[in-house]
């Protein structure tokens, strides 16, 4: 190592304690600020998800419910003795049943073509104009998602 | 006061990045000198060297749960990023920076006239001088000689520190300041007989 390069090490020790040893103190209080800042902001984000999640599921319901009011009972499928349905709701002429009311609301429906005796489409309160008791008529049941009726129509 | 200053670097971070501001305000009173000094030995600006000392530490109490220790020290992860926000801050005000024609303008001139104030007015001068000359020759090298003269001769890290705080080589980190050095020498010397 020679002299100049002596000297020059020597130098930078000298420069190296020529400056102030610490960072003023307004630094520490302007980070201080700034993590509170942050650690609200970070709260906050953490909360993010779940007051999403939580919006987004009141909104889902809140469709559902929605569409579930406006849902019009048409029946989806048919079997072979099974008639498909009418496309709108107001018009298939099906009377609700009574206890129908009670059920839960119809997700999927089905037709079945059955024949009754008059008198039960009578305690079913439907009109029919048939005099003779023993007598039967065509009619349509409305079967819900649980294979309990809905509603019944008379066959033209 | 502080709770419990004898907390590790690992744990100040865990316990900062959880949200406690007192482990935060630990890390940076062990840090921040080093820190400042950096920037301000490598950019000549206290303006630069408070910047740079906030943007540091704001990045820590962001990111410092990214922190590796086997991928080094917590003082060369410091240094590496106090070293990017100097060169970006150095890089934005490139246009203004004259560094050899602005002997007023600056950090050292300040501090150097504050020293000088007290020293002994014929001894001290030289001294100062020689510092001025010094100081000024350092900010005069390119910047990736600057700063390993900086981590090595002013702050005293040894080469694996350096070298982690740079992400480069170790033998990169020697053979610049080898060079640094001797362009250092160069510049104090070409400045000498100026001053003759």
């Amino acid at each position: 190592m020679n002299e100049n390069h002596r000297d020059l090490l020597e130098g930078l020790r000298a420069l190296a304690l020529d400056l102030p040893r610490e960072a003023p103190a307004h630094i520490e209080e302007k980070l201080r600020a700034r993590f509170r800042t942050e650690k609200r902001r970070r709260k906050l984000l953490m909360w993010t998800p779940v007051f999403s999640a939580a919006a987004a599921a009141g909104i889902a319901l809140l469709v559902w419910m929605h569409a579930e009011r406006w849902k019009p009972v048409v029946p989806s499928a048919a079997k072979s003795n099974v008639v498909a349905p009418a496309a709108e709701a107001p018009d298939t002429g099906f009377y609700p049943l009574p206890e129908a009311e009670a059920l839960p609301d119809i997700e999927t429906a089905m037709v079945v073509r059955v024949e009754l005796p008059v008198s039960s489409l009578q305690l079913m309160g439907v009109p029919v104009n048939q005099d003779g008791t023993d007598a039967s008529v065509q009619a349509d049941l409305l079967l819900g998602q649980d294979g309990l009726a809905r509603g019944v129509r008379l066959v033209e | 006061m502080l709770e419990s200053p004898s907390r590790s670097d690992g744990d100040l971070l865990r316990l900062l990045s959880a949200g406690d501001e007192k482990a935060f305000i630990e890390f940076y009173r062990k840090h921040q000198g080093p820190v400042f000094r950096f920037a301000l030995q490598m950019s000549g600006k206290t303006e630069i060297a408070e910047e740079v000392t906030q943007d540091v530490f704001v990045l820590v109490m962001n990111l410092g749960r990214r922190y590796d220790s086997e991928r080094g020290s917590v003082a060369a992860f410091l240094y590496g990023i106090a070293r990017n926000f100097v060169l970006r801050a150095l890089e934005r005000e490139r246009p203004y920076l004259t560094v050899l024609d602005d002997p007023d303008g600056d950090f050292a001139s300040r501090f150097a006239k504050e020293a000088a104030a007290e020293q002994d007015l014929v001894g001290g001068l030289a001294q100062t001088e020689r510092l001025e000359t010094l100081r000024k020759a350092l900010l005069a090298l390119p910047p990736a000689y600057r700063e390993v003269v900086v981590l090595c001769d002013l702050h005293e890290r040894d080469y694996a520190e350096a070298a982690s705080a740079l992400g480069c080589a170790i033998g990169t980190v020697r053979s610049r300041l080898h060079r640094a050095r001797a362009l250092l020498a160069e510049k104090v010397r070409a400045s000498e007989r100026c001053a003759v």
